[in-house]
């Protein structure tokens, strides 16, 4: 695994922005924080990346032809920099809309971690990437004792419990019981005949993929850290999104026969991408981004896989 | 004059904690002190529930609830016996068509049962004449056992086969039903009427050694003395007694052959192959092998005498054994499950019929790339319905799927393990011909 640096080792200065606009293209990953919309994220980064072209060299305004002089006697041809093209009459050369950004793992408002954008001619890629429904891994934390009107921390307090009586070994059954549960669902959300003879193949094999968008499918649920009253998750999912594992949070609470409010959902790998590589927000810069495709895109070329899944089961190496 | 400035003043102060913080012009959330603190209940260490399900028009469900007048009533899903909650189940045991609990309680009725009783194997009871006159229990009545006055005995084990039921206490053995074969250690009467029959056998000790566990076939009886000595009688037609003979026996008799000298620990039987699992970790077996389930030479259909199974190196050490119908099933030390014999065995819908133990694949429990420490830890049969309990408490059912027995939410076969929705740790199953009944343990 390559180690990550921050500090580029510089080989020649790029100061031409047209070269740089060029090699932004790519996947790179980013930390999302919380209580940040994605939106917010998006702009945030494709601001940064304007501010950082803008102030490199740019192209020059077009030379604006005229030809001066008295029409009876020979003509003076005159060029000079065009008005019409001037970064202080059309605005700076890189804008906002020039750029295209999506992410491949969408993370609502109050969740944080790793999310994967593609930028400009990349954003093939992303839908490449969400198309082969790889796993992510999520660190979700929750308190027991209180429940609130939207199932998370920042919501108004409806309900009180106790919970003293609630122990690591009874929370660790409990999730082993609601994987299993949603272990059994695989069979039906995989969208084939749970009495042929191919089902049978694919259940020996392991974990399988969902057949459709649409409905979360969670392979693990393990309790990792309890100090009551709080406690952590970690999951691993697909088609998962914010409030269904707020929901998981609150069911666990009342099957413990108490209540439970999620209060952080950390999205900590997504396909092979781990946290480590993500870009925190004051990283968020061209030259770092530069270096964050080139580190994602080679674990994408090392695993081919990652663009065309053809295998419906999922594997060690791509959860 | 003063109070307009006032006025101001607090317009002032509002408008800059408006500006400071927009979240000020929502409602302020109501104090938490005012809020009621809940108690949910909590169960204690020794609460039990009974999850069931199958055919309930028999009355085996032990569910007034589940049944319907005109259509055959059967449920599809596991359903939380209401008896349950009433009394403190301690053990359950499925025959073909009742089931039997046994409980915790002060007086005499330590034992109730419910479903067919044609041949009294719930017993005699003045309830019925009333309650239930078809000779059919449709919810649990105490078994009127000839317990000793003021005693504290207790359920042991219970077993129950066709029409007999055994019913193990700390006094002694009962046994109850039909006795047409000598399955209830009982002399055989010609032309008995079993029915409202008021019999009770009981077998006080073997040889002044204690029974220590009891299994039932289909009409033979099977007792475990404290010594690990095997004791069979009954119907002896296929050699499911063991006793190298085809005859009947009433009497119970020491099981011979390979057992001599072997400290058992376990019986397995459902139909007419008997399994028994010694403290070495060996397997023998004795009955039916009308499909290849004793893997003997041979073209013996019928094994009279207690025989060591010739299992492969591999397996190793076994820590549990099931019968079905027409195939068996093993566990070994490392939580594999390994079957052979004839029918829906798990291995998919092409296998039909495979005579060398095979292994079950472990994913097919749930130990998969992100969980690899579960294993299986219990295995049971039924006739038809395979089942195996996980250390995570999980119960996996498989096989023929007469009346939804398997639980699942439909009536097709399920071909491989495919997991019970139990709201609850499994803790023990009993399987009877087309209903289910499991005893487990709330999980908080």
């Amino acid at each position: 695994m390559k180690t990550r640096t921050l500090i580029p080792k510089i080989k020649h200065v790029v100061s031409d922005a047209r070269i740089a606009w060029n090699v932004l293209n790519g996947v790179f990953a980013v930390y999302k924080p919380p209580a940040v919309t994605y939106l917010n994220t998006r702009d945030t980064i494709i601001y940064r990346l304007c501010e950082d072209l803008n102030s490199m060299q740019v192209r020059p305004p077009i030379q604006h032809v005229c030809i001066e002089g008295d029409t009876t006697e020979k003509m003076e041809v005159v060029t000079h920099p065009s008005y019409a093209d001037h970064p202080l009459v059309v605005g700076p050369r890189y804008q906002l809309k020039d750029f295209k950004l999506i992410c491949a793992n969408y993370l609502n408002t109050n969740s944080s971690g790793l999310m994967i954008c593609g930028i400009n001619d990349s954003t093939k890629l992303i839908h490449k990437l969400k198309a082969s429904k790889p796993p992510s891994s999520y660190k979700v934390k929750g308190i027991l004792g209180q429940a609130t009107d939207n199932y998370f921390k920042t919501g108004k307090i409806v309900e009180r419990s106790t919970y003293k009586y609630i122990k690591r070994d009874v929370i660790d059954r409990m999730c082993a019981s609601m994987q299993a549960a949603h272990q059994r669902k695989m069979f039906e959300v995989s969208g084939i005949d749970i009495q042929s003879q191919a089902a049978y193949e694919f259940a020996v094999k392991g974990l399988m993929r969902p057949a459709n968008n649409d409905i979360p499918m969670v392979y693990s649920i393990k309790c990792v850290d309890f100090t009551s009253p709080e406690f952590t998750l970690e999951i691993v999912a697909i088609n998962e999104n914010e409030m269904y594992l707020k929901t998981l949070v609150h069911d666990l609470g009342i099957q413990l026969h108490s209540v439970a409010t999620c209060t952080q959902i950390l999205c900590f790998r997504y396909a092979l991408f781990n946290l480590d590589l993500a870009l925190l927000p004051k990283h968020w810069e061209l030259q770092n981004i530069l270096d964050n495709i080139e580190q994602c895109h080679d674990i994408l070329n090392q695993n081919r896989s990652l663009l065309k899944q053809k295998n419906p089961i999922l594997t060690k190496q791509n959860n | 004059m003063f109070s307009t400035g006032k006025n101001y003043l607090k317009l002032i102060r509002g408008a800059r904690i408006l500006h400071l913080d927009s979240r000020k012009s929502i409602p302020q959330k109501p104090e938490l002190k005012t809020l009621p603190i809940f108690q949910y209940p909590v169960s204690q260490e020794d609460t039990r529930r009974v999850y069931v399900w199958g055919l309930a028009d028999h009355g085996a469900i032990g569910e007034a609830t589940a049944l319907y007048k005109d259509k055959i009533s059967y449920l599809l899903k596991p359903k939380r016996l209401s008896f349950a909650e009433r009394y403190k189940v301690t053990d359950i045991a499925c025959g073909y068509g009742f089931t039997v609990y046994a409980v915790q309680s002060s007086d005499k009725n330590i034992v109730y049962g419910t479903g067919i009783n044609t041949d009294s194997q719930l017993g005699f009871n003045e309830i019925d004449k009333k309650k239930f006159p078809d000779n059919m229990v449709f919810a649990p009545r105490p078994i009127n056992l000839p317990l000793k006055e003021n005693t504290t005995t207790k359920v042991i084990g219970m077993a129950a086969g066709r029409a007999h039921l055994l019913i193990l206490t700390m006094e002694g053995l009962f046994t109850l039903g039909n006795n047409a074969y000598g399955q209830c250690g009982r002399p055989i009467i010609a032309n008995e009427n079993y029915e409202k029959s008021r019999v009770v056998h009981h077998i006080p000790n073997i040889k002044g050694s204690k029974i220590t566990a009891v299994a039932a076939g289909q009409d033979h009886s099977i007792l475990l003395t404290e010594v690990g000595e095997v004791y069979a009688f009954g119907w002896g037609a296929d050699g499911q007694t063991g006793l190298a003979h085809y005859r009947n026996e009433h009497r119970p008799s020491l099981v011979k052959g390979d057992l001599a000298g072997q400290h058992i620990i376990k019986v397995a039987c459902i139909a007419d192959c008997v399994l028994a699992l010694s403290d070495k970790g060996k397997v023998y077996g004795w009955g039916n092998s009308e499909y290849g389930q004793l893997s003997v030479k041979g073209d013996s259909c019928q094994v009279y005498i207690a025989t060591e199974l010739n299992l492969p190196e591999e397996i190793g050490h076994i820590t549990d054994i099931a019968t079905g119908g027409c195939f068996c099933m093993i566990l070994n030390s490392a939580g594999n499950i390994y079957v052979w014999g004839y029918g829906i065995l798990g291995l998919g819908p092409q296998v039909q019929k495979i005579l060398k133990p095979t292994m079950i694949p472990p994913t097919l429990f749930g130990n998969n790339v992100y969980n690899r420490d579960i294993k299986v830890t219990k295995i049971y049969c039924g006739i038809s319905q395979l089942a195996a309990l996980t250390n995570s408490g999980d119960l996996y059912m498989w096989g023929g799927n007469k009346f939804g027995s398997l639980g699942l939410g439909h009536r097709n076969d399920q071909f491989f393990p495919l997991r019970v929705a139990v709201g609850a740790q499994v803790k023990k199953v009993a399987c009877g011909v087309d209903h289910t009944v499991t005893l487990c343990k709330p999980f908080i």
